[in-house]
């Protein structure tokens, strides 16, 4: 296009071509709506505005901004860099396409102010998010896991067990409970049979099946133990299970489970906090992946094995069957399924591996942990 | 676009949304526009989320404990946490708003709100102590005294405005909501009946309380913005209830509907996908071997849940709140006197948190 076609409509002056036209305007300073002439001088490159009783105001050309996202697309709304709380309203089809043809820069975006501020607050709530979940939620979580009421453990227990059977449910019923009575009482010898009644702790620890197919075992605050069926269809014999069950006794007489649920209260909000609405959903499943995974530390790992192997040497059991069966798991599911992964990616289980079967050395004459008529009510309690 | 970058460019979409909205209302034919800077609200997320993770982390694991050890179960927690978030979401909302109004402006003059986030949320506090003490009805008060509360602080340009009248004007709109909101538990007292039979009245009072509610929002919003007034200058609405409630029950039946449609389309194509990728021939029999790769029912399944969300939000827009919106600006009055040429422009209040607590808190204000 060129400059002829477009400004015809317009006064061509003696020298050279000053397109003209009238818009509204606003000065930005009070709230009056000017009927001003603005004209083009195409030689300075600037916008001539014509006010009644001031003299005009010149903006050049590569200053003027439009105002984006307009709801009325046969207007223009324009401002000036040099003037920014000004506007200049356009609505004539003609004007609008000889500005836009003489203007340039029209769309281009503001320069972003305040980027360092933005990244500088951007890091804080990072750090902070972050120093309150690793830092101070666990910190605060282990000492009050130390106070905490042995009531108020059995509750939060109880709580936290509700959550992971609905979690794990379908069609919103929750998972239930394994039960039969003799397989109850294999459990109860098996328990009985590691000292589970004579530990030096405020409450009894209680055993118990989930009818899940998970390979998983996990401890919950107040002396909870409880085995998902996919764990017990996994083992081969009762000592795998007792090695299993002894490994999280330890971590009930070292309260890890109360910990856990401590710090998962306080920290899970804060990154519902961060993803905003839609993520609701996503933090309930993260939660409960956490619960279950029990990520322990490694200390606090290699303390329950040790603790659970000293409870399979005082009773006779062989402590290597730990070591069996995580290697069958290993085997069976490569290293991408339930509890095998959790073990697999903690470096140390070879050496865990390798404790389980020296320790096995220490034991001279090894004995089943329950007789094979007890096993065999323990393997059908979901049946 | 606000998936793929973890909700951050809700606040670019929300500053084009408003920008469009603001230049739709054109009091006296001249535009309102919106001068939010996406970026400030960033940073004002930024600065809530200091602020709020503190309080999220610190204080609920201080009262899980407590709760946990003296009360025996995480009620109690749940309770205290809850309440204890009402009077910084009330905090949060004013300050929400003073923010959009300072990013507002009309004729080239900013508008303003006054500091008072606080004053705002015990006033809050204590009007709905109230309205449950006297089981309800003394809703329209609240209703009446907030508004003024925030309106008498708002500013256009060197201008305020003024929440004139009296509650009471309120009250004969509300009588509806509350009378129809009780009868099932008198009408159940008195007859004696058993609790399914409330609970099957209940149920269909609902869409009732619905229609009374919208009544009453549409008549309290004609009769507080009649008794406005910024100096001279006066305002009028002639919003009309039945059009308000035809642009919900219409607007939400089609966002349903083409949410569903959509999410039915979407579902379809993802399991042609999972099949396609799988290489094998569609039939029923196949989709219990084809989807046990858990992966695949995972990504179609948290694909499907943010697709139908985002869906809705959208729909919702076009078809609910947009047309809302259109319907009380377009029958807005600005009674207008020579007096608007005499307002002066505004200092910019710089209000740095922008309304990060409200986006922190997830309020979801309409827009």
């Amino acid at each position: 296009m060129s400059d002829a076609v477009i400004s015809t409509p317009f006064h061509v002056g003696a020298g050279h071509a000053r397109p003209k036209g009238f818009a509204d305007f606003f000065d930005g300073i009070s709230a009056i709506s000017h009927r001003v002439e603005f004209e083009f001088d195409d030689v300075s490159r600037t916008l001539v505005i014509h006010q009644a009783e001031s003299p005009p105001f010149i903006w050049a050309i590569d200053e003027l901004r439009a105002i984006p996202d307009q709801a009325d697309k046969k207007k223009l709304v324009l401002t000036s860099k040099a003037r920014p709380l000004a506007r200049l309203i356009f609505s004539g089809e003609t004007e609008i396409a000889v500005l836009r043809h003489r203007a340039p820069k029209l769309s281009a975006k503001p320069p972003v102010r305040g980027k360092r501020r933005v990244i500088a607050w951007a890091a804080a709530a990072v750090a902070s998010v972050f120093v309150i979940v690793f830092v101070l939620v666990p910190v605060m979580a282990d000492q009050l896991a130390r106070v905490l009421p042995t009531r108020g453990e059995q509750a939060l227990g109880e709580a936290t067990l509700e959550q992971i059977q609905s979690a794990l449910g379908t069609e919103y019923l929750p998972v239930d409970f394994c039960w039969t009575p003799d397989g109850q009482d294999a459990l109860d010898t098996m328990l009985a049979r590691l000292g589970g009644g004579e530990l030096d702790l405020p409450y009894l620890v209680t055993v118990s099946v989930l009818d899940h197919e998970m390979i998983n075992a996990f401890a919950l605050p107040g002396g909870q133990v409880v085995f998902f069926r996919g764990m017990l269809d996994a083992a081969s014999s009762p000592d795998e299970i007792a090695a299993v069950l002894a490994h999280e006794i330890g971590h009930v007489a070292a309260r890890d489970p109360t910990r856990i649920a401590l710090r998962s209260a306080g920290s899970l909000g804060v990154l519902g906090l961060l993803f905003g609405d839609f993520a609701g959903g996503a933090v309930v499943l993260l939660l409960v992946e956490q619960l279950i995974q029990a990520d322990y530390s490694r200390e606090a790992e290699a303390a329950a094995d040790s603790f659970g192997i000293e409870l399979l040497l005082d009773a006779d059991v062989d402590p290597g069957a730990l070591g069996t069966l995580f290697q069958k798991i290993l085997d069976q599911f490569g290293s991408a399924s339930g509890i095998a992964a959790h073990f697999a990616s903690h470096p140390t289980l070879g050496d865990r591996i390798a404790n389980a079967q020296a320790a096995s050395g220490r034991l001279s004459a090894p004995s089943p942990s329950l007789s094979g008529e007890e096993w065999q009510s323990l393997q059908a309690i979901c049946d | 676009m606000t998936v793929l970058t973890v909700g951050i460019y809700r606040f670019w979409m929300k500053t084009r949304l408003r920008r469009y909205y603001w230049s739709s209302i054109r009091p006296g034919g001249h535009p309102l526009e919106y001068v939010g800077d996406p970026l400030e609200k960033l940073l004002g997320f930024f600065i809530a989320v200091v602020i709020l993770a503190f309080y999220i982390g610190v204080v609920n694991l201080i009262l899980m404990f407590i709760s946990f050890s003296l009360f025996d179960g995480n009620t109690v927690a749940y309770l205290v946490s809850f309440l204890g978030v009402i009077p910084i979401w009330f905090y949060a909302r004013y300050r929400a708003r003073r923010y959009v109004f300072a990013r507002t402006r009309w004729r080239g003059i900013r508008f303003g709100v006054d500091p008072g986030a606080w004053g705002y949320a015990w006033r809050a506090l204590v009007h709905w102590a109230i309205t449950i003490l006297t089981l309800g009805l003394l809703w329209p008060r609240m209703t009446f005294w907030l508004e003024k509360y925030r309106w008498d602080r708002t500013w256009f340009g060197d201008r305020q405005f003024d929440q004139g009248g009296r509650w009471t004007v309120l009250f004969f709109g509300f009588l509806p909501v509350w009378l129809i909101a009780w009868s099932p538990i008198i009408l159940v007292w008195q007859t004696g009946g058993d609790s399914e039979t409330a609970l099957g009245l209940v149920v269909l009072s609902l869409p009732l309380i619905g229609a009374a509610s919208i009544w009453y929002l549409v008549r309290s919003f004609r009769l507080l913005t009649k008794s406005k007034t910024a100096g001279d200058v006066q305002f009028r609405s002639n919003a009309r209830t039945p059009r308000v409630l035809g642009i919900y029950v219409l607007g939400y039946a089609l966002t349903l509907l083409v949410t569903g449609i959509a999410a039915t389309g979407v579902s379809a194509l993802l399991l042609a996908l999972a099949f396609a990728g799988t290489g094998s021939e569609f039939s029923f029999d196949e989709i219990a071997k084809t989807l046990t790769p858990e992966t695949w029912v995972q990504i179609v399944g948290i694909t499907m849940y943010f697709l139908v969300f985002i869906a809705w939000g959208t729909f919702r827009h076009v078809f609910v709140t947009l047309p809302i919106w259109r319907h009380f600006t377009e029958t807005l009055e600005v009674i207008d006197d020579a007096s608007v040429h005499l307002i002066r422009q505004r200092d910019r209040d710089a209000h740095r948190e922008a309304e990060g607590f409200a986006e922190a808190l997830d309020l979801g204000a309409a827009i």
